[in-house]
């Protein structure tokens, strides 16, 4: 019985918590206190966030992380997200910014606010075995297609082109359900996939239809901290003022994409 | 017509003549008596089978390097061992995660199984709820709870007390832990015969005086064996922390093999992680068999 009331007790404090509309009136203004920024990152999704051989978060990203806190005068913090979590992370406050390959749609600036301008692009492709006999998304009805959990595609693989979704938690996890032939494509970001075709392992292996959904991606902060979003703001500008992120991308042994090109040219003009 | 062995017992394993087999004889007697107590057959598992398991993982760990030579690849044992300390690193993070949820569950699983022999109603009724309830529901849902309804930072007296994920997943593997533990009470109690409670009753000891000065204390032996098979598969379990996001073992095995985007290093990885796991929790299960013989009950 005092198990009963003491959990009891805990969730509904739990709920109260969870639930409490956030008392504080500006997250910079917290930031500056706690003298930390907690910022949540990829920690599996190369070369945009992943793990060094010490635990260390490297890639494009946490660099871009670490760019900011510097420009706050504060510490950095990194949580590492997925794309199921990320956005609940920002919501809760348990993140204060999040830079984290998340794709820009109008559904998510509903529930997070997505900073402009956008600081990099992606589309959707396929990763498929030469000669399985795709050359359009339409050909994808009813065949087994492999996917990551969370990503914004996946629907419209599902509902519009009716593949059989077969989703994973990691890229790893994917391909070699690829290999064996579980699934006969991979439904994916376009930067991902043209990375891996260099790779001789992937010698058979082609992007059989047009790349799809060519779409920016957003950092976030939450609803309702203006301040923080005009300070982001400004930070992003810089980045394609001075070509930071080009220079990221070359560090980091990715093409510099179309994208970060333009929005450099645009931004170095005025 | 039945074979009677020296010792008259009959049946299968129950005893030869024939002179060759007399000491494998004796072995499978003993082991025949012991499953025919447990009513059940028992998994055996010995040194031999970590080395079986071993030598496949070897052979298969030496497969794919000689792919990955073939491929001009970086061989798969370097880029292993590379990532060995950090996920080692993981892998103790889950024995802390076990020890500490076992560590919460056992005390709230005594507390729970005690009140399950309580005299009063109220009290017996809700605990034996509560244990149902806990031990009936499965571990990985009772994860989730904990860990998207606890908050993540808990605000009292203007102080910030951050409340990470690894507890809130203490917590929820603490739950079935202290359902089971309660279990185990219970039925330890209810195992010893009633004969000792008359005994203290007539010796003039009060319950509060039986319970804790006869009973349980003979109920320690009888509940360790049980409480460490419970361990075991605790341990086990803590990958599942993995789903909910904690930096354990599995979660850091999957961003290393997302940071290495070689994928025939998949299998070497988690078979690595397994054979941790196997020689950890195997010294448990060989501890757990021989205090049960031990403390066997001799009829």
């Amino acid at each position: 019985m005092l198990r009963t009331t003491v959990s009891v007790t805990a969730l509904a404090l739990g709920c109260l918590l969870v639930g409490a509309p956030e008392a504080q009136a500006d997250v910079m203004e917290a930031i500056k206190e706690r003298g930390t920024i907690v910022v949540g990152i990829r920690a599996d999704y190369r070369p945009y966030g992943y793990l060094g051989p010490n635990g260390e978060n490297i890639g494009i990203e946490p660099t871009l992380a670490r760019d900011v806190a510097e420009r706050l005068g504060v510490d950095y913090e990194f949580v590492p997200v997925v794309a199921a979590n990320r956005m609940e992370f920002l919501q809760q406050g348990r993140i204060d910014l999040m830079i984290a390959t998340m794709t820009d749609t109008a559904e998510r600036r509903r529930v997070v606010n997505i900073v402009e301008p956008n600081y990099y692009s992606s589309g959707t492709n396929l990763l498929a075995r030469k000669g399985i006999g795709v050359s359009a998304w339409e050909d994808l009805r009813d065949r087994p297609i492999c996917a990551i959990q969370g990503a914004f595609y996946n629907r419209k693989t599902q509902e519009e082109f009716g593949a059989n979704l077969i989703a994973f938690t990691g890229t790893a996890e994917v391909l070699t359900a690829l290999q064996q032939g579980r699934c006969q494509a991979f439904v994916y970001d376009d930067s991902f996939i043209q990375a891996r075709l260099q790779e001789p392992e992937w010698a058979d292996y082609e992007m059989p239809v047009e790349t799809i959904d060519d779409a920016p991606w957003g950092l976030a902060v939450a609803h309702g901290e203006d301040n923080f979003y005009a300070f982001m703001s400004e930070v992003i500008e810089d980045w394609h003022r001075t070509g930071k992120i080009i220079a990221l991308e070359e560090e980091y042994g990715v093409d510099p994409i179309p994208f970060t090109r333009r929005m450099h040219e645009e931004f170095s003009a005025n | 017509m039945m074979v009677r062995g020296p010792k008259g017992h009959a049946g299968l394993g129950g005893g030869t003549d024939l002179p060759v087999l007399l000491p494998a004889a004796e072995r499978l007697q003993r082991r025949s008596e012991r499953e025919r107590l447990l009513g059940a057959p028992r998994l055996r598992l010995r040194g031999r089978d970590l080395a079986w398991l071993c030598l496949m993982l070897i052979c298969f760990t030496g497969y794919a390097e000689a792919q990955a030579a073939a491929a001009g690849r970086e061989p798969i044992s370097i880029a292993l061992l590379r990532w060995v300390p950090l996920l080692f690193q993981g892998f103790v993070f889950n024995i802390v995660i076990s020890v500490l949820s076992m560590a919460l569950g056992t005390v709230l699983g005594v507390v729970l199984g005690l009140m399950q022999i309580s005299l009063l109603p109220p009290i017996r009724f809700s605990s034996w709820f509560v244990t149902q309830f806990f031990r009936n529901a499965p571990w990985l849902v009772l994860l989730f709870y904990c860990i998207f309804l606890l908050p993540f930072e808990i605000r009292a007296f203007g102080m910030r007390i951050p409340f990470p994920d690894w507890i809130k997943a203490i917590i929820g593997l603490s739950l079935p832990v202290m359902a089971n533990v309660s279990e185990i009470v219970r039925g330890a109690v209810r195992s010893i015969p009633s004969g000792q409670w008359e005994a203290a009753e007539s010796l003039a000891f009060n319950r509060n005086q039986t319970i804790w000065k006869i009973i349980l204390p003979q109920c320690v032996k009888r509940m360790l064996p049980p409480w460490m098979n419970l361990y075991a598969i605790l341990t086990m379990a803590t990958v599942l922390a993995s789903i909910v996001g904690v930096s354990e073992v599995m979660t850091l095995a999957r961003r290393v093999l997302a940071a290495e985007v070689r994928n025939d290093l998949l299998i070497p990885l988690y078979g690595m992680i397994l054979v941790w796991f196997f020689v950890y929790c195997y010294p448990i299960a060989r501890l757990t068999q021989w205090l049960e013989r031990r403390y066997a009950v001799k009829l």
